[in-house]
């Protein structure tokens, strides 16, 4: 049934599309692509998807003391391509960055130029047509595309995280456009993400996480699952030298070539998470080889650890179906920032 | 065919935050500098201490320094806000 909402947003007339497209990015309202209209009908909608009233608060942002309403969250929503199915999704993610242990004005404000990488799970993907194999970390399908992207126009319009504004990235990354995947729940025997982070079985959700981009990796001469890791392990090292010491989640995507040699081994998750925890670990004087001498000072024999413990440690299921490739997914700085698991639907201080 | 569409940002919605009341000189006033933490601020807010007291002839500039330079600003480092005529947030790299 559909709702009457009562909408608080100014609204703008314009003579028609391309007049549209033209005001939107002479007010960098967009990200550079062009944008669907947000009529009132669309966000309605959307509004009425989700079974929310356009007043709705999802969350408020701590820094600013910012409102974020379901109203504003289904513009954005609409304005990246959004269907009305696809919004519930992005109202969880957002919810999930307001939490306090995501630290979203830091996250999205750094230099660091971290983006915010979406993992889905659940019917939610099927139902949305998600494609979680071929070029996960890539344009893979309509649904992934336009959640991840209207998060950031959420971020844009919102909290006014543009470039030069609020993100101050000295680079940022390509995620910053969309950083969403599904994990290819069909094909392994490995529970869901968020399943192992406590999300219930038959539930949709999303994990998000201030995250870094995708390092790949490649390692077909082997089916042990140890030496498999060890090539992440090596790509964790190599980032924990290069960029960050600092613990915190990484996130690594293993596809079906790699994930058959686990499976055949009888190795879970949470075995992985186990081995890599163990083994990802450097010394600051190591920082020396990559010309940062300056900062190991006296503590060179000091051992890092890349995980405060294996449960920070995301381990994704997706990929094409042939290549021994894997990708590393560093967080934004050490454990600043914590992933946040929040499923679809969920509401969050509610009163009951 | 027009178009009429939402607006989506924020609309200068500004939460529950208001503007200080402006002082009309800085002359004897104790003034707070909050750093974001960052090493490199440490010689800017060095200079800029001394240009406080020496060009504005303030009385007395309090450094407080956040314990995380992503988050807000913890309650226990404002404990003595009361006594601050001015408090001057600095961010930097």
């Amino acid at each position: 049934m559909t709702q009457t909402h009562i909408f608080t947003a100014k609204r703008h007339l314009v003579e028609d599309f391309n007049a549209a497209q033209e005001w939107f990015h002479s007010r960098k309202w967009s990200d550079g692509l062009p944008v669907v209209p947000p009529t009132p009908d669309l966000v309605a909608a959307c509004l009425d998807w989700a079974l929310l009233p356009a007043g709705h608060l999802i969350g408020v942002e701590p820094v600013r003391e910012r409102a974020i309403t379901a109203e504003k969250v289904a513009i954005n929503a609409v304005m990246a391509g959004c269907l009305p199915m696809h919004f519930p999704v992005v109202v969880a993610a957002i919810t999930a960055m307001l939490q306090d242990s995501f630290v979203l004005h830091g996250a999205t404000s750094s230099t660091g130029g971290c983006a915010v990488l979406i993992v889905i799970n659940g019917r939610v993907r099927r139902e949305q047509s998600m494609e979680a194999t071929f070029s996960a970390l890539g344009p893979t399908d309509r649904a992934t595309m336009v959640i991840g992207r209207a998060v950031r126009l959420v971020l844009y319009n919102f909290l006014d995280v543009r470039p030069g504004e609020v993100d101050r990235s000295t680079l940022g990354h390509p995620g910053k456009i969309s950083y969403c995947l599904s994990e290819d729940e069909e094909n392994t025997p490995w529970l869901p993400l968020a399943e192992e982070r406590g999300v219930p079985p038959h539930a949709s959700a999303v994990t998000v996480m201030a995250a870094g981009s995708p390092r790949q990796i490649l390692n077909e001469w082997t089916t042990q699952p140890e030496e498999l890791l060890d090539t992440y392990v090596a790509e964790i090292k190599a980032s924990m030298r290069h960029y960050s010491i600092w613990p915190g989640n990484y996130a690594i995507v293993v596809p079906p070539q790699l994930r058959t040699h686990f499976d055949v081994a009888g190795w879970s998750k949470a075995d992985i998470r186990e081995y890599v925890f163990a083994h990802a670990r450097i010394h600051r004087r190591e920082w020396a080889e990559c010309g940062k001498g300056a900062v190991v000072a006296e503590k060179g024999d000091r051992e890092h650890a890349a995980l405060v413990s294996p449960d920070h440690l995301l381990v994704i299921a997706a990929g094409g179906p042939a290549g021994g490739f894997g990708a590393v997914i560093p967080p934004w700085f050490g454990k600043t920032s914590q992933a946040v698991t929040m499923a679809i639907g969920a509401c969050v201080d509610c009163e009951i | 065919m027009t178009i009429e569409f939402l607006d989506p940002t924020h609309e200068n919605a500004s939460g529950a935050f208001t503007l200080a009341p402006r002082l009309n000189t800085l002359e004897d006033a104790v003034v707070a500098v909050i750093s974001n933490g960052k090493k490199g601020t440490i010689p800017f807010f060095d200079a800029f201490e001394h240009a406080l007291k020496t060009t504005h002839k303030v009385g007395e500039v309090v450094r407080i320094t956040k314990f995380n330079y992503s988050t807000p600003v913890d309650a226990s480092l404002l404990g003595d806000a009361e006594r601050w005529h001015a408090l001057i947030a600095g961010v930097g790299d």
